[in-house]
């Protein structure tokens, strides 16, 4: 909502109020001012009364002018066609700047002195109001001519772009804004007063016209019959105004219409009066409900418009001449939502001002409108209305004078209070000791209860006026499990950090395709994202991996040659369900190069990964993988168990994937980000009997992975053995097929010193085991 | 005695310890000069014995003071090469981080949990994936609302959507417990709108509380989040401006003078001196009665972390937050 001072001093004094205090009053309202631009004339242009105007003796495009700007006569060539039909126009002196720059000095058109400078709207910056020069009239004020034009505040404006928030309709106008503003300022609203400009006796609209509305109508609607006077013209105001709100100018009514309803609010639509005439030559308007609910004008076979939503360009007047049908409407905005629910029937601009709630007051809609019709002599009007208006009672509220000092937090005058709702068009029905009795007014239908009213009091009377004070909480302690998770999670991606981990964001969409691509699931089409942004965020990932080699690869592009990164995010299955995942990817050097590594750092490989996996996720074990993407290395890869359950895995990252993303050797992971969170530990007794180590070094097939040796081991439940774990591997081809397995034993017992049986025992026990499960034998 | 002026020249004239050591045989070992010198002793008579004696004693004295000294001088020296020897130059050591960082819009995001934490607010999670009532209907934004335009929405063809914010999981809280409520929701959340200002995903921290009618104020809002700006962004001023959410009745948006240029108008404030941070209001009786509470009275209010983290840190570019860019991340090791 654009507005400009000089438009809202047609309805507020704003004389002692500075642009610097309308700014900070706006913002304190609640309508927040996005753009402040002030319009300003240079110094020396003056208005200028064109005496005459002839042809260049030389030229056929110019014009030579006689020009009184006050002190005299001055003689200037002029080169717009335009200037033919003025008499009064905006004369750069001798000496002026233009904002671009110009300066103007005495000079020689053709032969002919030219003493001065004709102007158009924009070379004086001013918005561009059509072609050639901008010919003046008194709808800026009283002409003078040699009076300079920055004295003129309509067009020295200073222009508001105001970022109103949707429940404020009743603020999309100048009137609006007008309102607001006095309540803040304290200043009442300045009366419309029209002059009788129009002496004629007027014709009655009912000899004409007559309106058939349906009783149960749920709007209200507003006829008038004007006829349009062809050879008028729109005052330079109207053009200068819409330029500087931004609405391009289309034709004389329409530019008319835009200027009434951005001044006052109310809906004001033109008809084609003989749209509605019938076989008896009469105007016959029509208000009804459709098959479909919505309020429908029309004629007796077709619908002229949707009330508040669109109309049908064939009901337009198509000629600047000829009767119009002039309808007012006001519909409830949320009636208008509930009548057009899920429809998507084509909607016109005027739907913004509709769906927020447009001005309700067609009388002083009207009074503004006939006044500017009559007033540039634009329009004849019909005496009288058409009108139809549901049958309803205005909205009342009793506020609980405790209950909103209750809201705001602070005991407010309630005179104040009175005051304030008054001046917003509230109408105060009754004040008791406790209680205020409000009616609201319609064009307020965003409030609805006490809190509104809470909010307009805060509004006006400004926040700054109410004190901060310290809620006393009375809720129960919530060191809970909602605290100790956010806690766990920290300490995690503390130590992802603290072991060379960048933490990343990506997205939480991912490329279907490149999803499909690596083997991963993707979202099943009956659940699938309806409206992606990109072709690359089209639908939600399933793994934390593919963004995360993507964020990789923008590294490499950065000339980054070490690159661990880890992400704790959702990912998404085929049913769409939500899981939270833990995924690691490591690419490049182990370590920054430095005067340790003689700056040839190695490269990172599985036992170096692992081992920084090991720091964060602290005891977990290593088995076949089961996963069958296509990001993973199948002789390279494991599945990560914590508690003795699978909850992820880990893999150098296949080669192939690893030349598709572009990547140097890299080592990947995702985890269930569950399986981390922190266990409860019971302590196990510590025994004081001494324990003894053991080496076992066996030949056993290399097709014989470790997990399943360890695993044989553990079936074997050996109470004694209270620890066993691989610590060398010899490979050789005097071997063939078998390497050589070293694993050290602990064994210890929690009751008595260890008989040299025992011991025996145990390592006998294993070997039979394994000689029996894998062939493998003593070295 | 001559021998001594001859031993005391033995003595300073080592160079090492070894040497000395050999001087300390001769000198005061079982077969060296003192030993034989007191040897003598025992051929003397009383006065003769006497004086002898007491010139070797002093003898003995002088020399052993003049060993103790030249073998301290010695050790030192010694030990003096050593350390030159092991010289590192550790400079060269400098800077060579291998350690990872967190991300600057969790940190930040923690930098506020540990707030209210510390003011005993639960910490709340929801799905992302929600329903047109958790995400809109039960927060006061009826179908075809105009205030619904305001955040364009992810959708699934089965009409779910992506939470345009974290206010879902207020109506979620409200509607599995019961009053009092003291609660914050962090997490990301979702908008149709991808350019150098806006991301698709981005990050919020909402915060409720709720207590019996009557208790909670706009004055209470002020209160906490005053102090919670402050804790944040130091001294700045806070300003409070009306505005509309649907959720909240009254509503505003919150200010804090520009940390850039101390008020007096920059690039980032956009020349106003003021940069908006946060929105908040007391809770709109329509969600209350959404969720089927009664008498109850409460505030709430929502926070962009990516800004706050932009502010904080001087981030120029929104986008780089979500590249798992190494410039950017190592920076905050």
């Amino acid at each position: 909502m654009i507005v400009t001072r000089s438009w809202l001093n047609e309805f507020i004094d704003l004389k002692d109020i500075s642009n610097d205090k309308l700014y900070e009053t706006f913002n304190a309202i609640g309508l927040e001012v996005g753009r402040m631009e002030h319009v300003s004339m240079p110094s020396r242009v003056v208005i200028g009364q064109i005496l005459s105007c002839e042809k260049h003796p030389d030229a056929d495009k110019l014009n030579v002018c006689q020009v009184n700007i006050g002190l005299g006569t001055r003689q200037i060539v002029c080169g717009a066609a335009n200037v033919v039909n003025a008499t009064f126009v905006a004369v750069a002196t001798v000496g002026t700047v233009l904002p671009d720059g110009l300066e103007i000095k005495p000079a020689k058109l053709r032969g002919v002195e030219s003493d001065g400078m004709i102007c158009s709207a924009s070379e004086l910056g001013l918005p561009n109001i059509g072609s050639g020069i901008m010919i003046l009239d008194d709808s800026i004020g009283e002409l003078e001519p040699g009076r300079e034009l920055r004295e003129y505040d309509t067009v020295n404006d200073t222009i508001f772009e105001l970022e109103l928030t949707p429940n404020r309709g009743d603020c999309l106008s100048i009137y609006g804004v007008a309102r607001d503003l006095c309540a803040a300022l304290g200043k009442n609203l300045i009366e419309h007063k029209p002059v009788r400009h129009n002496k004629k006796v007027k014709l009655g609209i009912s000899r004409e016209a007559s309106l058939n509305a349906q009783a149960d109508i749920d709007a209200y609607i507003n006829c008038n019959l004007v006829v349009q006077k062809e050879d008028s013209t729109l005052p330079l105001i109207v053009y200068l105004r819409l330029a500087m709100i931004n609405i391009p100018s289309k034709n004389k009514l329409d530019d008319a219409l835009e200027y009434l309803l951005h001044t006052t609010g109310v809906i004001l639509q033109a008809y084609d009066a003989d749209f509605f005439r019938n076989v008896d030559e009469k105007i016959v308007i029509e208000l009804k409900s459709d098959e479909n609910k919505m309020i429908n004008i029309s004629n007796s076979t077709d619908t002229a418009s949707v009330l508040g939503v669109y109309q049908d360009p064939k009901s337009k007047p198509d000629t600047q001449n000829g009767q119009i049908v002039l309808i007012s409407s006001y519909i409830h905005p949320n009636k208008l939502a509930e009548m057009l629910g899920d429809s998507k029937i084509q909607k016109d601009s005027i739907y913004y001002n509709t769906s927020r709630g447009s001005n309700p007051d067609f009388a002083f809609g009207l009074l503004v409108a006939i006044d500017f019709f009559e007033k540039y002599d634009l329009m004849d009007v019909y005496d009288g209305v058409l009108s139809h208006e549901p049958n309803k009672e205005d909205k009342a509220l009793l506020i609980d004078i405790k209950e909103l000092y209750s809201i705001i937090g602070q005991d407010i005058e309630k005179s104040t209070v009175t005051n304030v709702l008054q001046r917003l068009g509230f109408k105060v029905a009754g004040i008791g000791d406790d209680a205020i009795a409000i009616t609201v007014p319609m064009f307020r239908p965003d409030i609805c209860n006490i809190q509104d009213i809470a909010e307009e009091v805060v509004r006006i009377i400004g926040i700054d006026q109410i004190e901060s004070k310290p809620l006393c909480f009375n809720e129960h302690y919530h060191a809970d499990s909602s605290i100790s998770l956010y806690r766990a999670k920290k300490a995690i991606r503390n130590r992802a950090a603290s072991v060379g981990f960048f933490e990343s964001i990506s997205y939480i969409f991912s490329d279907n395709a490149l999803l499909e691509q690596y083997g991963f699931e993707t979202i099943n089409n009956e659940n699938a994202l309806l409206n992606p942004i990109v072709q690359e965020m089209n639908t939600l990932r399933s793994t934390l991996l593919v963004n995360l080699l993507l964020s990789a690869k923008r590294n490499i592009n950065y000339t980054k040659k070490l690159i661990p990164l880890f992400e704790i995010g959702r990912v998404f299955d085929v049913k769409r369900n939500e899981k939270e995942k833990i995924a690691f990817v490591w690419s490049g050097q182990s370590e920054q190069e430095s005067i340790i590594n003689h700056g040839k750092p190695s490269m990172i490989n599985m036992p170096l990964f692992l081992q920084k996996l090991g720091f964060i996720l602290s005891d977990f074990r290593l088995e076949e993988c089961s996963q069958t993407n296509k990001l993973i290395h199948p002789y390279q890869s494991a599945n990560i168990l914590i508690d003795n359950k699978v909850c992820g895995y880990v893999s150098k990252l296949h080669p192939v994937a690893q030349e598709e993303f572009g990547l140097y050797e890299t080592f990947i992971a995702e985890l269930d980000f569950e399986a981390l969170m922190p266990k409860h530990v019971l302590a196990k007794s510590i025994s004081n009997f001494q324990g003894v180590y053991k080496d076992l070094s066996i030949l056993i097939s290399r097709e014989v992975a470790y997990s399943q040796v360890k695993r044989a081991i553990d079936e074997l439940s050996l109470s004694i053995l209270s620890n066993v774990y691989p610590i060398d591997t010899y490979e050789d081809k005097s071997l063939g097929n078998n390497i050589s397995l070293t694993i050290r034993l602990f064994i210890q017992s929690g009751e008595h010193t260890l008989e040299d049986s025992e011991i025996e025992h145990v390592t006998e026990g294993i070997l039979t085991t394994l000689q029996n499960n894998f062939g493998a034998s003593l070295r | 005695m001559e021998e001594l002026i001859v031993l005391e020249a033995n003595i300073t004239a080592c160079t090492t310890l070894d040497e000395l050591e050999k001087v300390r045989v001769d000198i005061f070992g079982k077969k060296g000069f003192l030993t034989k010198e007191f040897a003598k002793l025992a051929t003397l008579q009383a006065e003769e014995k006497r004086s002898f004696a007491q010139v070797l004693n002093l003898a003995k004295e002088q020399l052993q003071e003049k060993f103790d000294i030249h073998y301290d001088a010695l050790k030192s020296k010694l030990i003096e090469a050593k350390l030159k020897e092991e010289k590192i130059d550790l400079s060269l050591y400098n800077a060579t981080p291998n350690i990872g960082a967190l991300h600057p819009v969790m940190e930040t995001m923690d930098k506020i949990i540990e707030y209210f934490v510390a003011l005993d607010f639960s910490v709340e999670s929801g799905p992302m994936i929600e329903d047109d009532f958790h995400n809109f209907e039960a927060l006061n934004l009826p179908k075809h609302h105009p205030a619904r335009d305001m955040q364009d929405t992810f959708y699934f063809a089965d009409g779910s959507l992506l939470r345009t914010h974290t206010s879902p999981v207020q109506i979620r809280k409200m509607l599995s417990s019961k009053p009092p409520i003291r609660m914050i929701a962090p997490g990301s959340v979702f908008r149709r709108d991808y350019d150098l200002t806006h991301t698709p995903m981005f990050h919020q921290v909402e915060g409720l509380v709720v207590q019996n009618k009557g208790e909670v104020s706009f004055a209470n809002l002020k209160s906490i989040l005053t102090e919670f700006l402050h804790f944040m962004f130091g001294e700045v001023k806070v300003r409070f401006r009306p505005s509309f959410f649907p959720f909240t009745e009254p509503s505003a948006e919150v200010d804090i003078s520009c940390i850039f240029c101390k008020g007096d108008g920059c690039r980032v404030c956009s020349h106003t001196g003021w940069l908006e941070v946060l929105g908040c209001g007391i809770v709109d009786p329509n969600v209350f009665k959404a969720v089927g509470y009664d008498d109850v009275s409460g505030y709430a209010f929502g926070l962009g972390v990516e800004r706050f983290a932009m502010l904080l840190h001087k981030i120029p570019d929104l986008r780089s937050l979500f590249e798992g860019d190494i410039r950017l991340l190592e920076q905050f090791r």
